[in-house]
């Protein structure tokens, strides 16, 4: 039942962070803190099918209050898809995967002024006409 | 070849109307002989009350439809004539009920009430989100070799293959001689998000990622350039490769 499952959120999680969830994410849960990705967002996960939904059993807590889908860094976004089974933190495959040359996450950064605006990375074809007068020349 | 065109010749007015006109007056007389076979032994149709013989005296020369046979053998020797389709079915009662009573809306109502009272099914995006396939098509990415090498060799296939004609590439050599590009544009307004670009690709250069969250507030932040596909893929790297190491049994 959805009412008691709020109620058994409340005396798991606390009020405090039991307000934060109904506030954010609109629906209090609970479950075993997976990992914190470098950002301070939290990912959580419970997966006993009478406590929360198959599909909903695992969920993040965004640490900004500006949250964005595209805050969640690419290695826990293939886990919160479901895509990989084990969080980055003990996925062997992910970490053995990760180069040394692999750049910091940043979120989808459209509508800042950081946002991505496209250049031409050749040099241009086609130059406009410089009149060079005998004077120029020499 | 000039006989045979005289034969065509020949024979397509009597295959396009005389044709017609004699089997037409073959069927003529068809009729009239069937009705003269029955004028001679005349049928008394007799009726299934006052009928001595189960089975009436028939001419064979006429045609007859099997109910017709059955109509003259009379209605309780038809087949199936004994049979109740009632019996096993809902008593009038039963029927009278579920119409006039509409208990289908209540049966129905009551499967909302249920539901009313279960924990919902709605994933609350973001905070959850839905399954992805390791094979998932979004946002593209160019990959480099675990030395930090660029893979893409500019080979062009990915542009030449795009149904969209969203890839644009230009090409030279370097200074050590190797070729690269000097130019990849992926306009992601015309992306189609097939994925012929990444199946194209020899060396697994482009490739589209798990991103679907890269939606923009201006057009032109899609009109993506080489810088742009390669930070891609230096973020997204131990994903884009962990999928194609779940893949790498099937390809």
């Amino acid at each position: 039942m959805s009412v008691a499952r709020t109620v058994r959120s409340f005396f798991r999680v606390g009020p405090r962070e039991w307000w934060r969830q109904l506030q954010y994410i609109g629906d209090a849960k609970s479950g075993t803190l997976v990992g914190t990705d470098r950002f301070g967002n939290r990912y959580y996960e419970n997966l006993n099918g009478h406590e929360e939904v198959p599909g909903r059993h695992r969920w993040v807590d965004y640490a900004q209050h500006e949250f964005n889908a595209s805050q969640v860094p690419p290695e826990w976004h293939s886990w919160i898809s479901h895509i990989r089974r084990d969080p980055p933190t003990e996925d062997p495959v992910i970490q053995k995967m990760t180069p040394p040359w692999q750049a910091p996450y940043y979120e989808n950064l459209t509508g800042t002024r950081a946002a991505y605006r496209p250049y031409n990375t050749v040099a241009p074809k086609i130059n406009a006409w410089e009149p060079r007068t005998a004077r120029s020349r020499q | 070849m000039q006989a045979s065109r005289a034969l065509i010749a020949r024979q397509a007015p009597r295959s396009l109307f005389t044709n017609n006109i004699q089997s037409s007056l073959r069927s003529l007389v068809l009729t009239r002989r069937t009705y003269a076979a029955r004028a001679t032994t005349p049928v008394t149709p007799e009726s299934p009350v006052t009928q001595k013989d189960p089975v009436p005296p028939l001419s064979p020369s006429t045609v007859r439809s099997p109910g017709l046979e059955y109509y003259l053998a009379g209605a309780d020797k038809v087949p199936g004539s004994t049979v109740n389709p009632y019996k096993d079915g809902p008593s009038a009662l039963d029927k009278a009920m579920t119409s006039f009573l509409f208990t289908e809306l209540i049966r129905g109502m009551w499967i909302v009430l249920e539901q009313f009272f279960r924990p919902p099914y709605t994933i609350m995006y973001p905070f959850e989100k839905g399954p992805l396939s390791p094979r998932f098509r979004g946002e593209h990415a160019l990959r480099r070799y675990p030395n930090g090498e660029e893979r893409c060799i500019a080979c062009k296939l990915c542009e030449a293959i795009c149904p969209a004609q969203a890839i644009t590439i230009e090409s030279e050599a370097r200074a050590d001689g190797s070729r690269r590009t000097t130019k990849y544009d992926i306009d992601m307004t015309k992306c189609i998000y097939c994925g012929f670009c990444q199946e194209a690709c020899p060396v697994d250069a482009i490739v589209e990622t798990q991103n679907q969250e890269f939606s923009t507030e201006t057009r032109e932040e899609l009109l993506y350039n080489k810088e742009k596909l390669l930070a891609n893929g230096d973020r997204a790297e131990a994903e884009i490769a962990a999928n194609l190491h779940s893949e790498h049994v099937y390809r």
